[in-house]
Order: C-alpha cells, then sequence, then structure tokens
C-alpha cells in the first residue's frame, strides 16, 4: 500500500497537498488491477457453484440472525454486504440484471469474472488495459451478432402454451422448488399469459400478486385467478361465503366523519350528551343503509371501525372486511371493476365491483384465514398462492417463480430463444474466436480472451453437474463444429442427449443478450480505473 | 542587552517566504497534475475516489477527480479552481488545463532558481498566451454554418471528440447524434437546465433514449391510481401548485361546535372546498393534472372516477420543463383555469423502462426542452455516463455559438509550440527564453497522450516536431495507429473556444502562483499552539 504522493519544499521537508492526506490510501497503476481482478474474482467464485440445474444454494445469516436460502445471484450478492468497492460494482451488475431481465443474474457474474480473469493474464503480459477493452468490446458484437444468427423464434399465441412452459422450467431448474417443476412453470406462464397485453407487449407486473402462507405441501400452490388478501371477515358470524358478491370499496371509516380542522366540542348537560349519542347512531345507521341501498352485499373498507358499528353491520347483514391495505384495495378495484369511493355520499350501484364468489379459506388447524375473492369481473388480476413447509422456502419460492415470471414476460415481449445448457455460449465462443483470426491489431488477443471466458459458463455448468469439465466442453465445442449444430450443451441431468431441443432447455435471447452486455460493460469500467484513492486505510 | 522579541503573528502561525516558497508552491501544483495525468485522452484511465462516507465515484473528468480530492494546499487549490472554472465555462477540457499550467510551472521552475524574477516570467508568459491565442484565432477553420447538413456534421465531431476519452467510448457515435439533437432542441439561448437528464439502472448503454419532450419518474401515488388511464392523445394539461388534500384549512384554527348538527356542517364545509377544487379543474376539460404540492387519495379516486390522470409532488424542475414544452402556466388557484393557461401535447404516455414507470410527454407545441434517459450496468456507471454527456452537451453548446474548430490530439499544441519558439528567436533578452520555456510546455498534451497509450512519445513527438516544420499544420497523436495523422481530415474536431480558454486559464494560474512568494496560515481554531496553556491551567 502506497501513501498519497508527497511534495517537498525547498528544505526537504514533505507538505501536505490534501486534507488528512496521511490517512488516506492510494493505490495506483498495475497494483490496481490487480486487486480489482481479484476482487472480482472472489465474488465470481462465491456464485460459481449455485449456477444451473445441479448448482447448490448458499445460505446467509444476517446480523440479526435471520436465515435466507438461495440460489439466486443477485439475493446471494445483495446479502452477502459486501464492502470493498469493485465488488460493490459486481452487486450491483447482478441487481441490473435482475432489474431489467429478472433471470440470468448469477451468469452474468460469473462471466464477468472469467472475462476479469483473462483480462488478468493480457495485463501481465504488458497489453495496455484499454485495449483489452475496446477488444471485449468488439468480441461482445461479435458474439451478439452471432446469437441474432442461431437464435429461434415462434409467434406467441396460446397455442404455443408449451414452449413458454419450458422455458419457464429452464429457469426453474435450479432453484428449490424443482420439486414441482412442471406445476409451477404451469403457474408463471399461465399468470403471465392472463395479465399480458399480447397487444402492446406489455406485462404489468402490478397486477401479480404473490402471498405464502407457511404450511401446507409445495404440491398445495395454486393461481388464483382473483385477489386473496391476509384478512378475515371483521365478525366471526358473518357468512364466510357470498356468492354474486357486489363489493363496495371504501376508503372512509365507517365512523361519524370528522373535520380535519383542529375541533373541540363542549358537552354540558346530559341532554346534549344523549343528543350526541343519538346523533352517532343515526350516522351508523345511515351509512349502512346508503352502502345497503346500493346494492351492496360486501365492504371493503380500507379503515377500520369500532366494535359497535361491527355488530350493527352483522345485524344488518352486510359482511365487512376491515384494514385492508391500500395496494389491495386497488387490486381488488381493478379485479372486480368497482371505483374506490372516497364517501359514503359517492356510493352509487354502478361503482360496485363484481365478483362471482367470494369465500374464506381456512387452513389446517391454525385459525389463520384468508379472503379469496375470484371469478372476477376482469380476470387480469391474479393472485400465486404458495404453500411451503417453512418461511424461508416460500420466500425461495417467490423469488424462483419472480424469475420464471419475468422470463415469461421476456418472451412476451421478444419471441427471440437461444438454447440453455451453455450451448449458446459455446457457439458464441466458436464464432468470436473464428472472428479474431481476422483481426491485425493487439485487439485479437483480447477477443481469443473473450471466447476463453465465455467458455467459463458452460465449464461451471459441467463441473456443479459432476462431469469432467474440460474433456466435456471440449468434445460438445468439436461437436458443434462439425455438425454444425449450436443447439449442442452440457447434458447437466444426464439425459442422455447433448441437443439442447430435445432436452426442451430454453433460455430468452434478451437475457443472454443482456448478459454478454452488462458483463462487458462493467469489465470495461473496471479495466479502465488505474488509481484508487479512499479514505480508509483498510478498505484496500 | 537582549532585545525584546516582537510578535506579530498569533502563535502557531505558518510563515514561509522567499524563493523557496515559490519552488514549494510549483511542487504542490506537480503533484495535482499528477493525480489528473493519467486521465487525458482517449486512451486515458479512470480514477476511483472513496470519500469519507464510503461513497465510491468512478471518473475521466479532471474537475469532479480534483473536487473530490479535498485539496488544502492552498497554491494547489489555484489549480483545483481552474478545473472548476474551465468546467463552468465550457465544460470540456478541464485535464488539460490542469496539465498546462502545472506544465507551465515545471519549465519555469529552473529560471527561478537560478534568480530570474518571477515577475519578467510572468510578463514573458502573459506575452506568449497573447501570442497563442491570436494564433489559434488566425488558423482555426471556420465552418459553415447555413448549410444545415454541415453545421450538423461539425457538431457531431466536436461531440464525438469530447466522448472518445470517455467511459461511453465505443458507443460516442451513438452518444454524439444524441447530444446533439437534444441541443438542437432547444431555443436559441441553449439554457443547460432546459436538457433533463434521468437515470435508471440496468440496461444497456444502448438502450438509452432521448425523449423530445418531458419525461419524470412516477411520483408517489395513492390508492386508485393504477386505475386512471395512462395514455391521452392531445391531453389538456393543468399544471397547479395547490394541495389536493383534505385537510385543515388553516393552521392552528379551531372551531367550536355548539351542537351536533353543525357539526355535520363543518365536515360537509370541508369536503365541499376540496370538491369544489376538484370540479373546477375537472369542468376546464384538462386531462392530466400535475401539481408540485401532494394530490391526496380522495383527489386521486375522484380523478380516476373521471378518466383524468394526476401526478402530485411533482419535482418543480420537471414542472417548470413540461410548462416549457406543453405551454400553459402554472397555477396556484383553480378559480380561473381557462383554456389559455392549460398546456397541451400530442402523446402522454406512462410507460416501463427498467424498474420505473416514467410519464412521458411528446409531441409537444414548443418543445423547448427534452430529456435524456439514461441506462446502464451499475449506478457508477451511469453517474460518469452523466458527467460525459454533460461535457459534450456543453461543447456542442459551444460550437453552436462558435464555428471555428481546431483540430485535436495535440495538434493544435504542436503547432502553437512551434509558432512560439519561432517567434521566440526573434526576441533579444530574457523573454526569449522564457517564451521557448511555454513552447516546450506546451508539448506536454502530445506527450501525455502518447504516454498514456503506451506509446513511444519521443519518437512520435519528433515525427510531429518535424511534420509541423515542414507545414502540417494539423498533425496530431493518431491513437489508433501508433503514429502520426492530420487530425482535421480524421475528424478529431475541438472547438478553438476551449483551447483558448484552457490556455489563457492555465497561464493565468501559473503566473498567480509564480506572483506569490509568501504564505501565512493561520493556526486552525482549536487545536494547535503549546500544550498546557490556556484554559486556566497553571504550567
Amino acid at each position: 500500500m502506497s501513501m498519497g504522493s508527497l511534495a517537498f519544499d525547498e528544505f526537504g521537508r514533505p507538505f501536505l497537498i490534501l486534507k488528512d492526506q496521511d490517512k488516506k490510501s492510494r493505490l495506483h497503476g498495475i497494483e490496481a488491477h490487480k486487486s480489482h481482478i481479484m476482487a472480482a474474482k472472489t465474488v465470481a467464485s462465491t456464485l460459481r457453484t449455485s449456477l444451473g440445474p445441479k448448482g447448490l444454494d448458499k445460505m446467509m445469516v444476517s446480523s440479526d440472525g435471520e436465515v435466507t436460502i438461495s440460489n439466486d445471484g443477485a439475493t446471494i450478492l445483495s446479502m452477502m454486504d459486501v464492502d470493498h468497492q469493485i465488488a460493490k460494482l459486481m452487486v450491483q451488475l447482478s441487481k441490473s440484471q435482475d432489474d431489467e431481465i429478472g433471470d440470468g443474474t448469477t451468469g452474468v457474474v460469473v462471466m464477468a469474472g472469467a472475462l476479469l480473469e483473462q483480462a488478468e493474464q493480457l495485463l501481465d503480459r504488458g497489453i495496455h488495459p484499454i485495449r483489452i477493452a475496446d477488444g471485449y468490446e468488439m468480441a461482445a458484437q461479435v458474439a451478439i451478432g452471432h446469437l441474432d444468427k442461431i437464435c429461434d423464434q415462434f409467434p406467441l399465441d396460446q397455442s404455443h402454451r408449451e414452449r413458454l412452459i419450458e422455458t419457464a422450467m429452464t429457469t426453474l431448474g435450479s432453484k428449490i422448488v424443482n420439486r414441482c417443476h412442471r406445476q409451477f412453470a404451469e403457474i408463471a406462464v399461465d399468470a403471465v399469459l392472463s395479465v399480458a397485453d399480447l397487444e402492446r407487449k406489455d406485462v404489468d407486473f402490478e397486477l401479480i400478486k404473490m402471498e405464502g402462507k407457511v404450511g401446507g405441501k409445495l404440491e398445495d400452490t395454486m393461481l388464483v385467478k382473483g385477489v386473496v388478501i391476509d384478512k378475515d371477515m371483521s365478525h366471526p358470524q358473518m357468512p364466510k361465503r357470498i356468492k354474486d358478491a357486489k363489493i363496495a370499496i371504501l376508503t372512509c371509516p365507517f365512523e361519524p366523519p370528522k373535520p380535519k380542522t383542529k375541533h373541540k366540542l363542549d358537552v354540558t348537560s346530559v341532554d346534549d350528551y344523549k343528543k350526541l349519542r343519538v346523533y352517532e347512531t343515526e350516522k351508523f345507521d345511515e351509512m349502512v343503509k346508503q352502502v345497503k341501498d346500493t346494492g351492496a352485499n360486501l365492504v371493503i373498507c380500507q379503515w377500520g371501525f369500532d366494535d359497535e358499528a361491527n355488530h350493527l353491520l352483522l345485524q344488518r347483514q352486510l359482511p365487512a372486511v376491515r384494514w385492508v391495505g391500500g395496494p389491495e384495495i386497488e387490486l381488488i378495484a381493478i379485479a372486480t371493476g368497482g371505483r374506490i369511493v372516497p364517501r359514503f355520499q359517492e356510493l352509487t350501484t354502478d361503482k360496485l365491483g363484481k365478483a362471482g364468489i367470494v369465500r374464506e379459506l381456512t387452513f389446517g388447524t391454525t385459525k389463520d384465514r384468508m379472503l379469496v375473492i375470484e371469478e372476477c369481473h376482469n380476470s387480469r388480476a391474479v393472485t400465486i398462492f404458495i404453500r411451503a413447509g417453512n418461511r424461508m422456502i416460500i420466500e425461495e419460492a417467490k423469488r424462483s417463480l419472480h424469475d420464471a415470471l419475468c422470463v415469461v414476460r421476456n418472451l412476451v415481449k421478444d419471441h427471440r430463444i437461444v438454447y440453455g445448457g451453455g450451448a449458446a455460449e459455446i457457439a458464441m465462443s466458436l464464432a468470436v474466436s473464428q472472428e479474431a483470426e481476422k483481426i491485425s491489431t493487439l485487439e485479437q488477443y483480447a477477443m481469443r480472451a473473450f471466447a476463453d471466458a465465455l467458455d467459463s459458463v458452460p465449464l461451471a455448468l459441467a463441473e456443479n453437474s459432476g462431469q469432467a469439465p474440460i474433456q466435456t466442453v471440449a468434445e460438445i465445442k468439436s461437436r458443434q463444429v462439425t455438425e454444425k449444430n449450436p443447439r449442442l450443451g452440457i447434458d447437466c441431468m444426464n439425459k442422455g442427449s447433448n441437443d439442447m431441443r430435445e432436452q426442451h432447455v430454453i433460455e430468452t435471447l434478451s437475457s443472454k443478450r443482456a448478459q454478454i452486455m452488462l458483463a462487458v460493460q462493467l469489465t470495461k469500467m473496471i479495466l479502465k480505473i488505474d488509481d484508487i484513492r479512499s479514505s480508509s486505510e483498510n478498505m484496500f | 542587552m537582549m532585545q525584546p522579541q516582537i510578535i506579530l503573528l498569533k502563535e502557531g502561525t505558518d510563515t514561509s517566504q522567499g524563493k523557496g516558497q515559490i519552488i514549494s508552491n510549483v511542487n504542490a501544483c506537480q503533484i495535482i497534475a499528477d493525480a489528473v495525468r493519467t486521465t487525458l485522452g482517449p486512451r486515458g484511465m479512470d480514477k476511483l475516489i472513496v470519500d469519507d462516507r464510503g461513497k465510491a465515484t468512478i471518473s475521466n473528468d479532471g474537475a469532479t477527480i480534483l473536487k473530490l480530492l479535498d485539496v488544502v494546499h492552498p497554491a494547489a487549490k489555484t489549480l483545483v479552481d481552474i478545473a472548476k472554472s474551465q468546467d463552468a465555462e465550457v465544460g470540456d477540457g478541464t485535464t488539460s488545463v490542469t496539465l498546462l499550467a502545472g506544465e507551465f510551472l515545471k519549465q519555469c521552475k529552473p529560471f527561478i532558481e537560478e534568480g530570474v524574477h518571477p515577475n519578467i516570467i510572468i510578463r514573458a508568459f502573459r506575452k506568449a498566451t497573447n501570442l497563442a491565442v491570436s494564433k489559434i484565432r488566425e488558423i482555426s477553420v471556420k465552418v459553415q454554418k447555413d448549410d444545415p447538413k454541415q453545421g450538423r456534421e461539425l457538431l457531431l465531431k466536436c461531440a464525438s471528440t469530447a466522448l472518445s476519452s470517455k467511459l461511453v467510448a465505443m458507443q460516442k457515435d451513438f452518444f454524439a447524434s444524441m447530444v446533439v439533437d437534444a441541443v438542437m432542441l432547444l431555443d436559441e439561448l441553449l439554457p443547460l437546465n432546459m436538457i433533463g437528464v434521468k437515470k435508471v439502472q440496468g440496461g444497456a448503454l444502448e438502450d438509452s433514449l432521448l425523449v423530445a419532450g418531458v419525461a419524470f419518474k412516477k411520483t408517489f401515488s395513492y390508492a386508485g391510481f393504477e386505475m386512471q388511464p395512462k395514455k391521452y392523445t392531445k391531453p389538456r394539461i393543468a399544471l397547479l401548485n395547490i394541495e389536493l388534500e383534505l385537510k385543515a384549512e388553516k393552521e392552528n384554527a379551531e372551531v367550536r361546535v355548539d351542537s351536533v348538527e353543525e357539526y355535520q356542517a363543518v365536515v360537509d364545509a370541508e369536503w365541499n372546498i376540496l370538491y369544489e377544487k376538484l370540479e373546477k379543474i375537472h369542468k376546464s376539460g384538462a386531462k392530466v393534472v400535475l401539481s408540485k404540492l401532494p394530490i391526496g387519495d380522495v383527489a386521486t379516486q375522484y380523478f380516476a372516477d373521471r378518466d383524468l390522470f394526476c401526478a402530485g409532488r411533482v419535482p418543480d424542475e420537471d414542472l417548470k420543463r413540461t410548462l416549457k414544452a406543453c405551454g400553459g402556466s402554472i397555477q396556484t388557484t383553480v378559480a380561473n383555469l381557462t383554456d389559455d393557461v392549460l398546456g397541451t401535447c400530442e402523446l402522454f404516455e406512462e410507460q416501463q423502462i427498467g424498474g420505473e414507470r416514467f410519464n412521458i410527454f411528446t409531441g409537444c407545441p414548443q418543445a423547448k426542452t427534452c430529456t435524456l434517459i439514461l441506462r446502464g450496468g451499475a449506478e457508477q456507471f451511469i453517474e460518469e455516463t452523466e458527467r460525459s454527456l454533460h461535457d459534450a452537451i456543453m461543447i456542442v453548446r459551444r460550437a453552436i455559438k462558435n464555428d471555428a474548430v481546431v483540430a485535436g490530439g495535440g495538434a493544435i499544441e504542436m503547432e502553437l509550440s512551434k509558432y512560439l519558439r519561432d517567434h521566440s528567436r526573434t526576441i533579444a533578452g530574457k523573454e526569449q527564453l522564457l517564451i521557448g520555456a511555454m513552447a516546450k510546455a506546451l508539448e506536454v498534451i502530445p506527450r501525455q497522450l502518447c504516454d498514456n497509450a503506451g506509446f513511444d512519445a519521443t519518437n512520435i513527438l519528433n515525427k510531429l516536431r518535424q511534420k509541423h516544420a515542414q507545414g502540417g499544420t494539423w498533425y496530431g497523436v493518431d491513437i489508433t495507429a501508433e503514429d502520426i495523422a492530420d487530425n482535421l481530415k480524421a475528424c478529431v474536431w475541438e472547438p478553438a473556444i476551449v483551447k483558448i480558454n484552457a490556455l489563457t486559464a492555465a497561464s493565468e494560474a501559473a503566473c498567480l502562483i509564480l506572483s506569490v512568494d509568501e504564505t501565512i496560515k493561520n493556526p486552525k481554531a482549536g487545536e494547535g499552539g503549546p500544550a498546557g496553556r490556556g484554559r486556566g491551567r497553571p504550567m
């Protein structure tokens, strides 16, 4: 570690130029590069073993003892609480893959780690870091161009549901939920298809809600074409099942209205007090009547009401649900086609939401209850209701389903697919190394390094599946060339075939593309830094 | 007999003076110049700076780096200041200006050591600067702007030269045209704040887009928002500065209610105040309602009910830009929502960009504004992109105002160096040496370009000197071929004003530092001073 540089005056005394210069550390030149690459490689090697269907999970314990088990690259990294600046960039990299695509968060980090590892060797040979970065960029263009060539396309409609399910299954393959592989994939596809706007190629994730409840089996997970809310009827004697529900959605409380201005009511005599009592009951009466008049037979209320109102509602046979959160209210309104009403006076019949059936769900021996609103007027809002043995599995199932949903959404946006299992990477690697020979400048070396880095994904896949990595990859590489078949990949599940089309291992083109682009972008950024100054000494 | 010591300054004051002081100031400036040296040019590297709070910044921009270094040395601060002023004035060339000032000082250090009076050096430098500036004016190439196509070409070239040293260098064509389009959309004054820059993490750089209008992030919304329509064609837009929420009309007011009936009346009155406002907005025919202040849940649901779109808590800057683009005016009351205070645009839409939803207004009738939506992998990456684009935007703005360009890549510096060297030979006296020194100092730019790229600087510089002596005015370093080339033909263009400003600022800073021969530094309050004194404690 070198200190910040010092200047000397005419007597040779050093003097300070920067504030707290003696406390700052500076890393410069090739050492800086080495330190960056080291950090990035460490992060990448953590994730390497979770790649692929045979990849293993990581368990993270947070500072307050909370346990998370995950296979999702972005989740693992964000939980790791990384402190090193360059490592933080890697975390952001996987996060931005997560934001944009939702899937392939592990792959992108492994790829970036491999690119940097290759760059280290080139740096040792004395190649200028920016030349390496330029070479990588050129190689990425070639690779993406090649991807466009080898991709497959299929039109998206209900008849191709099978293909969508296969893609979702590839994503779910590496996750904990692969016990109910097909079921989860179907849930994801159905959920997306029911909210997707195929015309505009837009999928609004706000309309898909995920609820989890501990207990039961993973197999009990289901897709509800409607809304599930974690609430029950406000009074235990209210009906548990309402057919042809007409729902009034209120955001005002069942209580006498209060002005917002600071106010004070002086009650001076018993008469006054009685009057006030009467007034309050009248108000309740009036409100319930207003709701009843519109023909509503269920009230969803954003706020609460006291027991007296509750009792009154029961008497008037108006089932009600109280304390329903804002987003849920909105979802119910969208699903049932109702309007959110802020005032009793505004309630009219056409503002009511309609649902075929509203029922209360009870679970096993627990007293937990949930309300399911189904057969809605507008079936575009759906809820995925996850059951599993413990909270950690539910959380992981949610994340896995999120990945699967994202993948299906990407297919709705862009129908093009490539084959997984490392097939696309091997094909790109071959294309890049072929193209590299045609380049006369130094960048040739960087391009070759890029091709080698691309191999790291199939290598890791083979390694994680317990096969001899180099041998397997070499074999597939040669087969891809001789058979001219870019669909050959690693046979992770030992099914006996290397053709990923037969194995139905499909990934979206947009995901692969984003992986390459993001990884190259990050590598380039890291390679460009040759000077780190930091205030605390223990940082580097 | 002992003379009593006269104490002029507070104890602990640091003074140093004379020749030694100048030398030590010069040395300090060298350190600063060294800090940004390697960022110059297309093969320049970036710096990662971590501040006390652990926030990391990765940058290639000289001014940004120097700002973050937190320089305390008084003379060295001058260099930071000129970098900042170059940033404010022309936006680009911040590294060059620091390097030049450092090099000027380095070249005159031997003269100071030999006892040349600083004032003579200063005079010579001023003279040389004037000569150089008039030379730039003389040889700069004017581009005909009457032809819009050629004018655009000029701007594109300047923008891509500015971007070539940045992180986004590979996408420079994409961003250069984006920047030029953005600046072209502005009115004649080219106000910088009318270009909005929004950053969305995720996606590739190429996913960045330019919106010829206004775009801003979805604001905080209440229940009911999702039920509002998200797309209008030719909507009327109401821009408000009113809180549309059920609330106490007056703070600290108190209502005394005598009977229960009146209670209801007060409540109704409050509702009516709000409903009246909403009613008026609805009646005015506005379809999109934007407000600087919050729009509450009641209002949101009211608007959703009537197929209006609303967004509350819109940042001031965005609201102003909407105003510029769509016309109309910001109202503080709903009493007078007539047609002429409502804005309009061709299309309003809410769009998903990465993980965020954006409100986008396009096809605005008075589009004097635009929004750049930047995408990129990491937060630092987008931030650096923003800084790079800022430089490019500044350059384009400058180039629109001044159509004179010079060739970059060290070409103009070599030419000036040659011109000053030739000129110095015609003068008798000390100035000859000093102007010669400045000529030598100017060579630092091409030399550094070569060093950063890993070329043999001496070799390339010799080639350049030879070419320039033969009259090849625009020969500079060719980074891609590791050789020299005619950079005017190679389209490495920079506005002449950038170079003029850099040169004058650098020479002024150098003169300033040379003219200081004493520093008096007061001790910091609270610390320093001999221990044991003060606070009433006995010695």
